[in-house]
């Protein structure tokens, strides 16, 4: 089986998404779809799979032109698509998912035995684990992605797109997974994975095409190419790996210290005795897989949720119970993971997200009147000392790109006397450009004796940055490493997937 | 017979004649919000159908057609409900408002046109009681249960095949998937618009043949807004019944004996006001939520449009 897709074009309010992409992949490959965020690598594989429209191009199967009105259409011939947000319907068990919208033997009154039987028929063939029984609520991201892959093979799907798949698993895991996809494609299967990751491409693929801004930039055998050439496709520009440079913190009298710090809810345990400290100018790093407590420990420390047990100390005194409000005016800052729910109005201008946070700062107020005037000098000000690209302080902040988003957060919280700053996930979804700059402050800001606590599911970030590195797994506590010349970067990456750090 | 027994009967078939309507609405507001269809519009569906009912039972002495017109007129309203918020995506809870207030307005000038002349009360004939062989004959509850008219046996047929459509069936299964994560049902290949229109629809023929049912079982007579917010306790009624017919039918059943027992004690002569029993269904209502704190089970995507080119 042979997918082409010719001068593909797509265009999302205006902007071209695709400016004529050409994508082609076939059975018994495993093609690698490379690019940064915002290349169009989604966009084009939602195309393939029916949920967008193109605005313009074709697509043959086997030569033959096709119209894939919807997933249906897509399945129908033996596409499949598993997207980074799993769909998958929660109330649900495990084998009602796999068969959702089928028609199986006895439809309506379909045979759950039957079912369940083949799948567990289809979970040894392939590798893949899975229990039909069981509800999708209270499953782990792994076992999700092997249900998701698992719908697809029951549907006889033959070509598997699978977007961004190892951005939810701890290296271990990952090992796993690719032996997955190596089963699949020696089946005769055809596996497109989305990725930009260039190790990984490098790591699993026997064909690469790079999209750089909506554009197909580079199509290439593995063989014929390398990780120079393709980072230089994905980028536009030779990429320049960020030194760790190791610096000497005395952390004999830390600022924060979280000791025991425990969060449930109702039987679930969030954070589970959670002691670190961070010393002036230090930065901690917290390394993970995404969803083991990372959310918690940020929003436990500024003040968002109430800790189950133990406490937290900032320069000496106990927060816990404080408000957040207390804690900002005692030096604490937040940078969000997630920017547009936790960090800015999206509608709002500049000038108003920057009242957002000091709309309470007495140098802002006039007798309760908020001094407009004040507002705007200090954001004209931010976005010079920043480079923030905007049209003007008056623009909503929504038609700004991601990365000078993220700056103004990050700068709002920079124009305060800051001695703690916690920056979860600062560079997640930006370009390469914004990321150095936005690391860059981070550095600098650690050098001029302010606190950093890192908290990142890059681990190549964290160790780039951090001084101290710990790992979280399943909201406890692997151990903390000093980041020298002796890390060993395989060991971390085991603690990212539950390896407890002996004598600690 | 004792007498205690009799009133215990009496009593509970009181609280099903309360009850049918309330579960017949109930049945279909729960296959509507299963599917993410939230329609606070119940109220006016019901009158809507109510009045229809009595109109064409009145016009043509058919319970037949007088039934089938109150549902049509009910489909036609779940059909507009669905429009309004599958289709153009607009907002579920003031639609069902709009519904409500638009089907009240209506039917009392409607009504006023039509009979506001009239010196007496117009009325219609209900329909006979049927007591089902062997299984009326079951002391206490058999006269309550199984002593009705037709109608009422419907309501039990409705709540066992919904019971099984919702539980058993793979349609029950698509419509939680739709109800639940859209997305995810639209990507495995179901068609997210039209089950929730099939749901809506579905909603409005019930809401149709509650209003009916009052009309010819219940009350055989017709006065302005004659559903008095029995639209509302059935919404009440599904929250508290968890979207489970069954369930639904012994909640209605329980808010229907609140009146039972109120114009019990009325006949007897008891001095407490109406008005207390009138406010038991809501205490018991709000007393049930207030536990139910945090335990909510509502679809993930109740009141939210499906849009399959959104991006997130």
């Amino acid at each position: 089986m042979q997918i082409d897709m010719r001068n593909i074009r797509k265009t999302f309010f205006g902007a071209p998404v695709l400016k004529g992409v050409d994508f082609c992949v076939h059975s018994g490959e495993i093609h690698a779809l490379l690019g940064e965020n915002g290349a169009g690598k989604s966009t084009l594989m939602n195309i393939l799979y029916g949920l967008y429209k193109p605005d313009d191009g074709t697509i043959t199967i086997d030569g033959e032109e096709v119209s894939i009105e919807d997933p249906r259409d897509a399945l129908s011939q033996g596409i499949g698509m598993v997207h980074q947000h799993f769909q998958l319907v929660n109330t649900l068990t495990v084998s009602e998912n796999i068969t959702l919208g089928l028609r199986e033997t006895g439809y309506p009154f379909s045979k759950r035995k039957l079912i369940d039987q083949r799948i567990k028929e289809l979970s040894e063939t392939f590798g893949l684990d899975v229990d039909p029984a069981k509800l999708i609520k209270g499953l782990s991201v792994g076992e999700r992605q092997r249900i998701e892959i698992m719908k697809l093979l029951y549907r006889s799907a033959k070509i598997f797109i699978l977007d961004e798949p190892t951005a939810v698993l701890s290296p271990p895991e990952v090992e796993s997974f690719f032996n997955v996809l190596r089963e699949l494609r020696n089946a005769g299967n055809g596996v497109v994975i989305i990725t930009h990751k260039i190790g990984e491409v490098m790591q699993i693929s026997d064909r690469v095409t790079v999209l750089r801004d909506g554009e197909g930039v580079l199509q290439s055998r593995l063989e014929d190419t390398n990780e120079h050439e393709l980072s230089k496709a994905m980028i536009g520009r030779t990429l320049t790996q960020r030194e760790h440079e190791i610096r000497s913190i005395d952390v004999t009298s830390p600022r924060l210290v979280l000791q025991d710090v425990t969060i449930h809810d109702g039987k679930l345990s969030l954070l589970q005795n959670l002691s670190i400290s961070i010393a002036p100018g230090e930065i901690m790093g917290i390394a993970g897989v995404d969803g083991n407590g990372q959310q918690e420990l940020a929003e436990a420390i500024i003040g968002i949720r109430k800790l189950s047990s133990g406490t937290i100390t900032f320069n000496g005194n106990k927060v816990d119970g404080r408000s957040i409000i207390d804690r900002m005016n005692n030096g604490m800052g937040y940078i969000p993971a997630d920017r547009h729910n936790d960090a800015i109005l999206l509608p709002m201008n500049l000038n108003q997200n920057l009242l957002l946070k000091k709309h309470l700062d007495p140098n802002y107020l006039n007798h309760h009147f908020l001094k407009r005037k004040k507002a705007e000098s200090t954001t004209k000000n931010l976005i010079k000392e920043f480079f923030i690209k905007t049209p003007s302080e008056n623009t909503a902040i929504r038609y700004l790109s991601g990365g000078n988003q993220q700056k103004f957060v990050l700068a709002r919280e920079l124009d305060s006397d800051l001695q703690l700053l916690i920056a979860f996930q600062p560079t997640r979804g930006l370009d390469l450009g914004a990321t150095d700059f936005i690391q860059s402050q981070l550095l600098d800001l650690a050098n001029r004796g302010v606190s950093i606590l890192l908290i990142s599911t890059d681990l190549q970030e964290i160790i780039s940055l951090s001084d101290r590195i710990a790992v979280l797994y399943k909201g406890e506590n692997m151990g903390i490493l000093e980041n020298d010349d002796q890390l060993d970067i395989a060991l971390v990456g085991a603690m990212m997937g539950g390896k407890r750090l002996e004598n600690q | 017979m004792n007498d205690t027994a009799l009133l215990v009967t009496n009593l509970l078939f009181a609280s099903v004649r309360m009850a049918a309507p309330l579960t017949f609405a109930g049945i279909g507001e729960s296959v509507s919000q299963t599917s993410g269809v939230l329609n606070i519009g119940v109220e006016g569906m019901m009158l809507g159908g109510a009045f229809t009912c009595f109109l064409v039972t009145t016009y043509t002495n058919s319970f037949l057609l007088g039934i089938l017109a109150g549902m049509l007129v009910g489909l036609l309203f779940g059909t507009l409900h669905a429009l309004i918020c599958v289709t153009a995506k607009q907002d579920q809870t003031i639609s069902g408002l709009a519904i409500n207030f638009f089907v009240l307005g209506l039917t009392s000038f409607f009504f006023l046109v039509l009979f506001g002349q009239a010196s007496t009360l117009p009325d219609i004939k209900t329909l006979p009681v049927v007591p089902l062989p062997l299984l009326s004959k079951i002391p206490i509850l058999g006269p309550a249960f199984f002593s009705h008219d037709l109608l009422t046996y419907v309501l039990y047929i409705v709540i066992i095949l919904t019971t099984i459509f919702l539980k058993k069936t793979d349609y029950g299964i698509q419509l939680i998937a739709v109800g639940e994560n859209p997305m995810a049902a639209d990507t495995s290949g179901i068609p997210v618009k039209r089950l929730r229109y099939f749901a809506s629809m579905f909603n409005g023929l019930m809401c149709g043949l509650a209003g009916s049912y009052m009309m010819i079982v219940q009350f055989g007579f017709y006065i302005e807004n004659i559903t008095a917010g029995r639209g509302y306790i059935a919404l009440a009624a599904v929250t508290l019944g968890r979207r489970n017919p069954v369930a639904i039918f012994f909640v209605s059943l329980l808010i229907g004996l609140t009146e039972g027992v109120q114009f019990t004690l009325q006949s007897l002569g008891v001095p407490i006001p109406s008005q207390v029993f009138s406010m038991m269904p809501y205490l018991v209502a709000v007393i049930v939520l207030l536990f139910s704190i945090g335990r909510s089970n509502d679809p993930s995507a109740l009141g939210v449009p499906y849009d399959r080119q959104e991006r997130s």
